[in-house]
């Protein structure tokens, strides 16, 4: 009773995490950029032998292109194809998939947080910024038009599914996922950078709501394991009472 | 054997077979998992559980997702020193397909790299830039789903019944076990009692 009370507690962890995720998913099924996840379970078997339950194998964020929907932002860009924007703040780096940016006062462009798109800074009497689909940035001034300001590099990983996830839409470097490598957008074929646009999450809550509801009658399902177990050792022990 | 001893055996038979279901049950969400199937032999020593895995096909679920990968048929994914059926991949940091503790998937000629142009057939067979460079072996007449991980094979009505069933079949061999003992008792109490 003992191994099957374990198993099916192991079950009803197993369906609190998926509970997690899917909610967690869902709750940023509006944020721009966001990147759902998804865990992943395995049996815990001693050699093709009964095991005890089942463990978490991991938990990945699943990189699939969201939507590009036009916005009225001034600064909004959007990756289509794989890569990320790599962001700092207080000295840190991080990676982003989300583009909703806004222009700083001395000419940085940073997201809500106050994250810095890295290698960006405008001129002071930028009066319009366009970015073109290579990430190449150009300014309009009181006195001219299209006049080049530096451009918007990309960052890829070997193993981005190995990123750690800083919570929302930022992602961290970790030696699993290989060193950051850059690259300029653009080209046949290639990823590029969509400006006046932003990417939507990867969320789809219809297919959500339907993971709640089977993890949930799983969770319950594996509490009716435990409850039979219990019975069962009372039975047990009071086989001598009778 | 005894009759006491017969009730004891099939309460740890029930006992066996709650430990089946809920094993199955705690699965239900694992990917590629194949349940067990409880069996129950009748011995001179009484009645012995044993399990056994299945091999039905568990549901095909689409993820769209280039490195999940499902079998359909039979076989499986031979990893650093396991198989496995779950084929929720991802690529390590020296770009090899493998799972999320990182252990590799090994290919007909070794761990399997993917590049930018690297494409997995449904035979099986891993193109780089329209180049064969590796192959994930099946057996024959089974192939290769890209974009879509099998689903567990648990089904959590069964194993409901099953744990229901388990726990009625240990209660009656407890409440005979008890008859049993009760009616020893008659006959050492009553029965033979010289008055």
């Amino acid at each position: 009773m003992n191994r099957a009370m374990i198993a099916a507690a192991s079950g009803m962890a197993a369906q609190q995490t998926n509970l997690e995720v899917i909610a967690d998913n869902l709750a940023n099924a509006d944020v721009a950029g966001f990147k759902r996840a998804a865990a992943s379970f395995i049996d815990v078997n001693a050699g093709g032998e009964l095991g005890l339950g089942t463990a978490q194998l991991g938990r990945h964020a699943i990189f699939a292109q969201g939507k590009l929907m036009k916005s009225g932002g001034p600064f909004d860009v959007a990756i289509d194809g794989a890569g990320f924007f790599s962001v700092v703040k207080n000295g840190k780096l991080a990676f982003t998939r989300a583009g909703a940016f806004t222009r700083t006062p001395v000419g940085e462009v940073q997201n809500a947080a106050g994250w810095k798109l890295e290698g960006v800074q405008l001129p002071a009497d930028a009066l319009r910024v366009t970015v073109e689909k290579d990430g190449r940035l150009f300014i309009d001034t009181a006195k001219a038009t299209h006049l080049a300001a530096g451009s918007i590099r990309l960052a890829a990983f070997i193993a981005p599914e190995s990123l750690r996830s800083l919570g929302g839409t930022l992602f961290a470097a970790t030696r699993a996922s290989g060193p950051v490598q850059r690259f300029t957008p653009g080209g046949e074929g290639r990823p590029s950078i969509a400006f006046g646009m932003l990417e939507k999450s990867n969320v789809s809550i219809v297919e959500s709501m339907m993971q709640i509801l089977s993890a949930q009658r799983a969770y319950e399902a594996n509490a009716k394991g435990v409850q039979a177990a219990d019975e069962m050792l009372r039975i047990a022990n009071n086989l001598h009472r009778s | 054997m005894n009759g006491m001893q017969w009730m004891a055996s099939a309460m740890h038979a029930a006992r066996s077979e709650l430990e089946t279901a809920t094993h199955n049950l705690a699965n239900a969400s694992s990917d590629g998992y194949r349940r067990f199937s409880a069996h129950l032999a009748l011995t001179d020593r009484g009645l012995v559980p044993s399990q056994t895995r299945t091999f039905e096909q568990g549901a095909l679920r689409q993820t769209g997702r280039v490195l999940d990968l499902a079998i359909l048929g039979r076989g499986s994914f031979q990893l650093e020193g396991e198989h496995t059926r779950s084929g929720a991949f991802v690529t390590d940091r020296n770009g090899y397909l493998a799972n999320d503790r990182g252990s590799k998937v090994i290919g007909a000629n070794g761990p399997i790299r993917i590049g930018d142009a690297t494409t997995i057939a449904s035979d099986g067979m891993v193109r780089d830039h329209g180049r064969i460079v590796n192959r994930i072996p099946l057996p024959p007449g089974s192939s290769l789903q890209t974009g879509a991980l099998e689903a567990s094979n648990v089904n959590a009505i069964g194993e409901s019944l099953a744990i229901l069933e388990a726990q009625r079949a240990f209660e009656t061999a407890q409440k005979t076990l008890v008859a049993i003992d009760e009616s020893r008792q008659k006959a050492v109490n009553d029965v033979a009692r010289l008055k």
